[in-house]
C-alpha cells in the first residue's frame, strides 16, 4: 500500500515539475526544489506512520515483549556475544563490538529486539559469553519465568559487577 | 502488499545481496558484516569506516601460519597509517582449526546474522576508508605476497594523499 502511495506522490510531483518547468526556469527551479523537499518530507512522514501501523498490526501491545541489555561498570566482565531464548527456542543472537562495549560502559542500553509472546508464563533464558578482567572466558546466564499480561512486557538484562567476588552477574529486570 | 508478494520481493533482494557479496569487484561498496574474532570483541566493517582495511580471506589452509605470517607483519607495520588488518577464517571441516595469529582472526559461520562469505578464497581485499573495494587480489597468498605488498604501499600512500587534499 505504502509503495503505491509513494509512487502516486512521485508521479504527481513529476507532473507538477513538468508544469512548473513551462512557466519559467528561474523562479521555477527554486519552487520545484521547495516542492520536492515538501513531498520528500511528506513521504517520510507517511512512511513513518505506515511503519508504526504495520508494527501495531504485526506486533500488538498484547503480544509485545521488548528485551534490552545494559552493563553496570563492566570492570569484571566484557560481553562478547549474547543468546536469548524463550521457551527453549533461540530468538535473539548478538555479537558485541569494541564500539558497542564502550557505549555500554558509558551507560548505553542496547535494545535487543521485540518479540511476540502470547499472554501467560514463558521461560526466558539468556547466555552472555565474554571474558573477565583477567582475560579468562566467562559465561553468565540467567533463566527466569516471566508472566506476559495483556500489557507490553519490557525487560532488561543487566550485567552488574560483584566487587566481593571480583566477578559479574546477570539479572533479568522488568521496567 | 500480500504476504506471498512480500516474500517474493524479500527473496529477490536477499538473492541480489548474496550475489553482490559473491561477485564483488573493485569499485563496489563492500557489504557490512559483523564477525566474531578468535580473541577480543567482534569486528564490524561499518565501525572501521574512516580507516583503510586489509581483509585477508583464508582458504582451507593447513600450513597457514607459515604463509600468512608475512601478511601479519605487513599489516602491523602499517598500523601507524591507520590500517586495520583482519584475517577471515572459514572451514567446512570442523576439525580444521584456525591458526593463532596476533591480528584478529574473524570466524565466519553460516548461522551468523550479519555475515557473508567471499567465495573466491584465498583473496586479499583492500577496502577504502569509505567502505569501497579498491583492490582485490585473488589466489595463493604466498605467491601473491609481493603483489599485495606493492599494491598496499601505493594504495595507502594514495589514500593518505587523497585525504590530505580533501
Amino acid at each position: 500500500m505504502k509503495y503505491f502511495v509513494a509512487l502516486f506522490l512521485l508521479f504527481s510531483l513529476s507532473v507538477h515539475a513538468e508544469e512548473a518547468g513551462r512557466e519559467g526556469a528561474g523562479d521555477g527551479d527554486a519552487a520545484i526544489r521547495e516542492e520536492v523537499l515538501t513531498v520528500k518530507e511528506a513521504v517520510l512522514e507517511l512512511n513513518k506512520d505506515l511503519y508504526a501501523l504495520e508494527r501495531e498490526l504485526l506486533s500488538p501491545a498484547t503480544a509485545r515483549a521488548s528485551f534490552h541489555l545494559s552493563l553496570n561498570y563492566g570492570k569484571f566482565f566484557t560481553p562478547m556475544s549474547l543468546t536469548l531464548s524463550v521457551d527453549g527456542k533461540v530468538q535473539i543472537q548478538h555479537l558485541y563490538t569494541e564500539q558497542q562495549f564502550r557505549a555500554l560502559k558509558m551507560g548505553a542500553v542496547h535494545p535487543l529486539g521485540d518479540l511476540n509472546l502470547s499472554p501467560g508464563k514463558h521461560t526466558v533464558t539468556a547466555l552472555v559469553r565474554g571474558v573477565d578482567h583477567l582475560g579468562q572466558d566467562l559465561e553468565l546466564n540467567v533463566a527466569q519465568t516471566v508472566t506476559k499480561t495483556s500489557k507490553p512486557l519490557i525487560t532488561e538484562l543487566l550485567i552488574t559487577d560483584k566487587e566481593d567476588l571480583q566477578s559479574a552477574r546477570l539479572e533479568l529486570k522488568y521496567w | 502488499m500480500g504476504y506471498p508478494a512480500r516474500l517474493l520481493v524479500l527473496t529477490t533482494l536477499l538473492l541480489a545481496s548474496l550475489a553482490q557479496a559473491d561477485s564483488l569487484k573493485p569499485g563496489d561498496k563492500v557489504p557490512d558484516f559483523t564477525l566474531p574474532a578468535n580473541k577480543g570483541l567482534a569486528q564490524s566493517l561499518h565501525e572501521a569506516t574512516g580507516s583503510p582495511v586489509m581483509l585477508i580471506w583464508l582458504g582451507e589452509c593447513y600450513d597457514c601460519p607459515e604463509s600468512i605470517v608475512r601478511y601479519q607483519i605487513l599489516a602491523e607495520s602499517q598500523k601507524i597509517e591507520g590500517l586495520k588488518g583482519w584475517f577471515v577464517w572459514s572451514s567446512e571441516n570442523p576439525d580444521n582449526k584456525p591458526p593463532k595469529m596476533r591480528l584478529p582472526m574473524l570466524m565466519f559461520s553460516p548461522e551468523l546474522n550479519n555475515a557473508w562469505l567471499f567465495e573466491e578464497r584465498p583473496a586479499v581485499m583492500l577496502i577504502s576508508p569509505d567502505g569501497h573495494l579498491d583492490h582485490l587480489i585473488l589466489g595463493d597468498l604466498a605467491e601473491n605476497y609481493q603483489e599485495v605488498e606493492t599494491t598496499l604501499m601505493r594504495w595507502l600512500s594514495d589514500t593518505r594523499d587523497g585525504y590530505l587534499v580533501e
